[in-house]
């Protein structure tokens, strides 16, 4: 060990008061960042994982013919990655014939899927309710076999096209098909994934079976003429496929962004492995490449938010290493004068930060891995790259933290004399950045960023092409970027303009209270109270802009998630089961649900467009949901609900619907309505009764709302077929309750929290709890931490100065004093620019990302508890600090400090 | 050893005063049993070399260093047995210090530290700011009034550390190797001004000093090695 090492370990050992502050406040530091890249890196693979998970049949390709489709099938299921590759097929059905007890009965037209054995095993496309899959009979499909009244044992004749001999089959089962609009969609490789309009009635029979006895009634599909299915009831011949799953371990275990290219990278080397056989169309791509460009949106979202958190927290470890700098430069300057090379003082500050980087890196790092771990539900699944990755990147952060104070300390004493080094209290002369007013320019600059990103459209859009990438404006950034900067800068200007102000009042004032003192001292250290002031103050305004920003986000994500399930909780139960099991009423009676109301969804035609329908019940339906002004055009929700009620055939549309067909309201409005008795499309008049634009559970185009009475009545319906509940307490344990309730009835209950985990939307994807619970525990933290370290720090930096006032016999309260007025100054400038700051930011942030908000936010919701705590935590933070100082001050040694020169 | 009750009533004075430093293997006596007593008027020299007592001596006299054992008396009280605060009032009340650094408050001006020590004593009907500015007009320093300890050279901010003292009105100055960090001839002049105050203002005066020409111009000498009094400790 050489001299500068050893001088540079004894230094560190000599003030382990000081050594061990500086670690302290660079763990802490670095410990934000750590659990910023915890929590991002298990937000991406959760993300992942999810989007693996919600694809039910990851890959479909065509075959032409049903050997072919096994052959292909068994080529594929060899290659790496794959974890089922099944020959199947689907058909379709023009009609339906049940014989039983309670006589012949007939159902419309639908599907016909074909599955060979074991197919249930990997792929999840359906579930069977009863009975199962045997060769020679079906397995119906729950909403047929409550048409058709048939039961297992009984026997059903299906008829594959008009005009051909029907087939009967024993019923063996029945099921409920979870992914119609994937299963029966048209395979055009080309085109990709295209969910079609699910098929009425669906019936379920073992490939073998259906090759021997269904599908020689019909032709095959080709490539030629793919495209006839896309509407219920098109398809026309037998489409044979190759379905694929793959294994999903691989996929979740990084970001979307790599599933995707893992998941592009396996489909090209399997269909280059069979050239010209088989090419699919991919459905997890499809899947993985949303959830990419969410995922990049959620990576902006948390570096908007977190990045400035991990600055300012690096800004407070610069701060304890400057704290101290006044004593280093003695130090270092006594060193000097004792012949120390420059190479040597350099050396030095380099040991002194590798060891505290080291040291404040590790535990900043394992400080983030308890509280990510404490704050995230369910842990975040360390592995060994990612709890590497995490401490490489504190250490680094924290070695360069405490590298940039120290050397920076090392430097000014290489600069400045000796004897000019060891001297404190210079005048404060005006910065250049004053004088070229740099504060000024970067608000105006800022306020003309936003004024011009405003008013031409903010463009933060996530381009869903084959590699997402996230378009946002560079000059987007610049605008809270330079709001952050100016806002700063301003404060320091008002903040020495204030006090030179009082300053300059008090002169002629005499010295009986002690304030001209006072003033005299806060207005020449202008240096050490701008370092706490611009910490503090942009740490509590990064609080109140994390604290507000995430208020909203969440407001703005349940309302989202609200419309998009439609109520706390949502019921979809098989035709007829809610009226006839009084399903509203049981659920109504559900512990905890407050309301209900129950609704028919279903598709009507509007020229060639095929339009979602929602019959609802006017009297009780707002009770149960959530109608928000907003949803309507020229009307407000309560006025277009007693519209729809007053008007038995009344119907609200869409404005692109309004606009595309010239309505006005009370128009005749002619729509072709699917009759439920019959299977087929027939017209029927409504009138226009007002403008619809959002609706709960509607798609956010093309959508229509009715009376449900009517539409019962022109549909020939077996009555409503979903159930909306509103909760008065947490939607997940009232949704596993009504779960229970209801399961023997087939029914599929969601909530709204789980709603806002698998919504499509951007903004319920991309959950911002976790991390901006991490963020609001560390900015309180930090807060208190911060007024604490600005305390006693100026204890250590003028605890000569206080000893001589000790010593001219000034009492404690008077010395106190000088500490008192620095922590209100502090205090009350810190908290004026979180709340001016914090909230500009806020504003600025939510609209930028207004794309994302839909519907937009009325206002920003304000998180009082929390800014209560962060500013209580400043506070209180100042408070103890200052009672632990004066403690402090009382038992100076006064001999020994005296003595220090 | 003089008693105490013949001690008591001196300005000031010490009865087997020990200060010790740091514990068992650390331990240092920075003071073994010393007896001194300072009359009104009094110029005393406190001579030694480095790390003989003289600095725990002067702090001892004025309060600054609780003894550890023995006892330190003004105006007949015991002074080591008052808590700080009272300590601090005793100060205030007329002990004044020149440290060898002058050890000026850093952010305020020249005139600022002079008031701020006038402001610790004051008297009914005075006015702080102009006992500052006589006291600054005395060292010669007018001119200096608004100048910051970091913009007066050495000598100059010992001045202010004279005027300051002054401005206690001070019955006892302790001043601790005042020209210990300047050139001779500023020192000389720095010394010159300090007793030709004493002879004006008539306070009395210990000077810590290892320099024997400083030392020979008060009227007493006490010299110190290794924290006894080696000669010229109570009486004349």
């Amino acid at each position: 060990m050489n001299a500068t090492t050893r001088l540079a370990l004894a230094g560190l050992s000599r003030s382990p008061g000081r050594t061990l502050t500086r670690i302290l406040v660079l763990a802490v530091a670095t410990a934000l960042l750590g659990a910023m890249i915890l929590f991002i890196g298990n937000s991406l693979q959760t993300m992942a994982s999810g989007a693996v998970r919600s694809v039910p049949l990851d890959w479909q390709g065509p075959a032409l013919s049903y050997s072919e489709a096994q052959r292909i099938s068994g080529a594929v299921a060899r290659q790496p990655g794959i974890s089922q590759s099944s020959a199947t097929a689907t058909a379709p059905l023009a009609g339906a014939i049940s014989t039983g007890a309670a006589g012949v009965t007939r159902s419309g037209g639908g599907s016909v899927l074909a599955v060979p054995p074991r197919y249930l095993s990997q792929i999840k496309t359906f579930r069977l309710l009863q009975g199962t899959l045997r060769p020679g009979q079906v397995v119906l499909d729950q909403q047929m076999a409550a048409t058709l009244q048939a039961r297992i044992g009984g026997t059903v004749r299906l008829q594959p096209a008009r005009g051909a001999r029907p087939v009967s089959y024993k019923v063996s089962g029945v099921a409920i098909v979870t992914a119609p609009d994937t299963l029966f969609q048209p395979l055009n490789p080309v085109v990709g994934p295209a969910p079609a309009q699910p098929p009425a009635n669906i019936a379920i029979l073992s490939l073998r079976t259906f090759a021997k006895t269904y599908a020689p009634s019909l032709r095959n599909i080709t490539p030629a003429n793919v495209g006839s299915n896309v509407q219920p009831g098109a398809q026309t011949g037998v489409q044979w496929q190759v379905q694929v799953q793959l294994y999903p371990g691989p996929l979740s275990s990084g970001s979307p962004t790599a599933a995707f290219k893992l998941a592009d990278q396996t489909r090209n080397r399997v269909e280059r492995s069979l050239p010209g056989q088989i090419q699919f169309v991919d459905n997890l791509s499809d899947g993985l490449n949303t959830a990419a460009a969410d995922s990049l949106f959620a990576i902006a979202l948390y570096i908007m938010l977190a990045l400035p958190g991990a600055l300012i927290a690096l800004g407070l470890a610069y701060l304890a290493a400057l704290g101290t700098v006044e004593r280093d430069r003695r130090d270092l300057a006594l060193l000097r004068a004792h012949g120390a090379t420059r190479r040597d003082l350099l050396s030095m500050a380099g040991i002194e930060s590798t060891v505290i980087g080291l040291l404040a890196g590790l535990f900043g790092a394992g400080l983030a891995f308890v509280a990510v771990s404490a704050v995230v539900t369910g842990g975040v699944g360390l592995t060994v790259t990612r709890i590497a990755v995490t401490a490489a990147a504190c250490v680094a952060l924290a070695i360069g933290g405490a590298a940039a104070a120290r050397i920076g300390a090392s430097l000014s004493v290489l600069r400045a004399s000796v004897a000019d080094s060891r001297r404190t209290g210079r005048r404060e002369g005006k910065p250049l950045w004053q004088r070229l007013y740099l504060d000024w320019i970067a608000l105006s600059i800022s306020g003309l960023i936003y004024w011009l990103t405003a008013s031409t459209g903010f463009s933060a859009v996530v381009n869903p092409d084959s590699n997402p990438t996230l378009s946002l404006s560079v000059y987007m950034f610049f605008a809270p970027a330079l709001l952050w900067i100016g806002a700063t800068l301003l404060l320091v200007r008002l903040r020495a303009r204030g006090i030179a102000w009082l300053a300059d009042r008090a002169s002629g004032t005499s010295f009986d209270s002690g304030k001209r003192f006072l003033l005299a001292s806060v207005a020449r250290r202008g240096p050490a109270i701008n370092r706490g002031l611009v910490v503090v103050g942009l740490l509590l305004a990064f609080g109140v802009n994390l604290g507000i920003f995430s208020a909203t986000y969440n407001q703005q994500s349940s309302i989202d998630a609200q419309l998009t399930l439609g109520a706390d909780i949502a019921v979809a139960a098989p035709p007829g089961v809610v009226g006839s099991k009084h399903l509203a009423s049981r659920i109504a009676a559900v512990p905890g649900v407050r309301s209900t109301t129950a609704l028919d969804h279903s598709y009507a035609y509007i020229g060639p467009d095929l339009q979602d329908t929602y019959g609802i019940d006017t009297s009780n339906f707002a009770g149960a949901t959530t109608l928000r002004d907003s949803y309507f055009l020229g009307d407000s929700a309560a006025s277009a609900i007693a519209k729809l009620s007053s008007t038995p055939d009344g119907i609200l549309v869409g404005r692109e619907t309004i606009t595309d067909y010239s309505l006005n309201t009370g128009d005749l409005l002619r729509l072709r309505v699917l009759d439920r008795s019959t299977g087929r499309f027939h017209v029927v008049p409504f009138h226009v009764v007002g403008v619809v634009q959002e609706f709960p559970s509607a798609p956010k185009d093309s959508f229509m709302v009715t009376n449900l009475n009517y539409l019962q009545t022109v549909s020939h319906g077996t009555g409503p077929n979903v159930v909306f509940a509103k909760t008065a307490g947490t939607p997940s344990t009232i949704g596993q309750a009504v779960a229970a309730a209801t399961r023997v009835d087939g029914t599929v209950v969601k909530n709204i929290d789980q709603q806002g985990r698998v919504t499509a939307s951007s903004i319920t994807t991309v959950n911002l709890s976790g991390i901006s619970r991490i963020e609001q525990l560390f900015a309180i933290l930090l807060a208190a931490g911060a007024m604490g370290l600005f305390v006693s720090l100026g204890v250590a930096e003028r605890k000569h100065e206080f000893a001589t006032m000790a010593a001219l016999g000034a009492p404690l309260r008077q010395v106190a004093s000088f500490l008192w007025s620095e922590v209100a100054l502090v205090l009350i400038a810190g908290l004026a620019l979180a709340a001016g700051l914090g909230f500009l930011l806020s504003e600025m942030l939510v609209a930028m990302l207004q794309h994302a908000f839909d519907p937009p936010p009325d206002a920003l919701a304000i998180p009082w508890m929390f800014l209560g705590a962060l500013a209580g935590a400043a506070i209180l933070g100042g408070l103890f600090s200052t009672a632990l100082a004066m403690r402090q001050l009382r038992r100076l040694p006064l001999g020994s400090i005296l003595r220090e020169q | 050893m003089t008693p105490a009750s013949a001690t008591s009533g001196h300005l000031g004075s010490t009865e087997n005063l020990t200060v010790t430093h740091g514990s068992d293997q650390t331990r240092i006596d920075a003071l073994s049993d010393v007896s001194l007593s300072i009359e009104p008027g009094d110029c005393i020299a406190l001579w030694g070399r480095s790390g003989s007592g003289k600095t725990t001596l002067l702090h001892a006299l004025g309060g600054l260093v609780g003894p550890t054992s023995g006892t330190v008396w003004r105006h007949g009280e015991p002074l080591s047995s008052l808590d700080a605060a009272a300590r601090g009032e005793a100060r205030a009340g007329g002990i004044a210090y020149v440290f060898q650094g002058a050890n000026l408050l850093p952010y305020f001006t020249s005139f600022e530290n002079v008031a701020f020590a006038a402001a610790q004593r004051r008297r009914a009907g005075e006015s702080i700011a102009k006992r500052a500015e006589e006291m600054l007009g005395l060292v010669g320093l007018l001119p200096k009034l608004e100048s910051l300890p970091a913009e007066l050279s050495g000598g100059e901010a010992q001045r202010v550390a004279i005027a300051r003292a002054l401005a206690q009105d001070p019955d006892l100055l302790l001043c601790d190797e005042p020209t210990g960090h300047l050139d001779s001839d500023t020192g000389t002049r720095v010394l010159d001004l300090i007793l030709r105050l004493r002879e004006e203002f008539g306070f009395a005066l210990v000077i810590a000093t290892h320099d024997a020409a400083v030392a020979a111009r008060c009227d007493r000498t006490i010299e110190l090695n290794d924290g006894r009094i080696a000669s010229g400790g109570l009486g004349k």
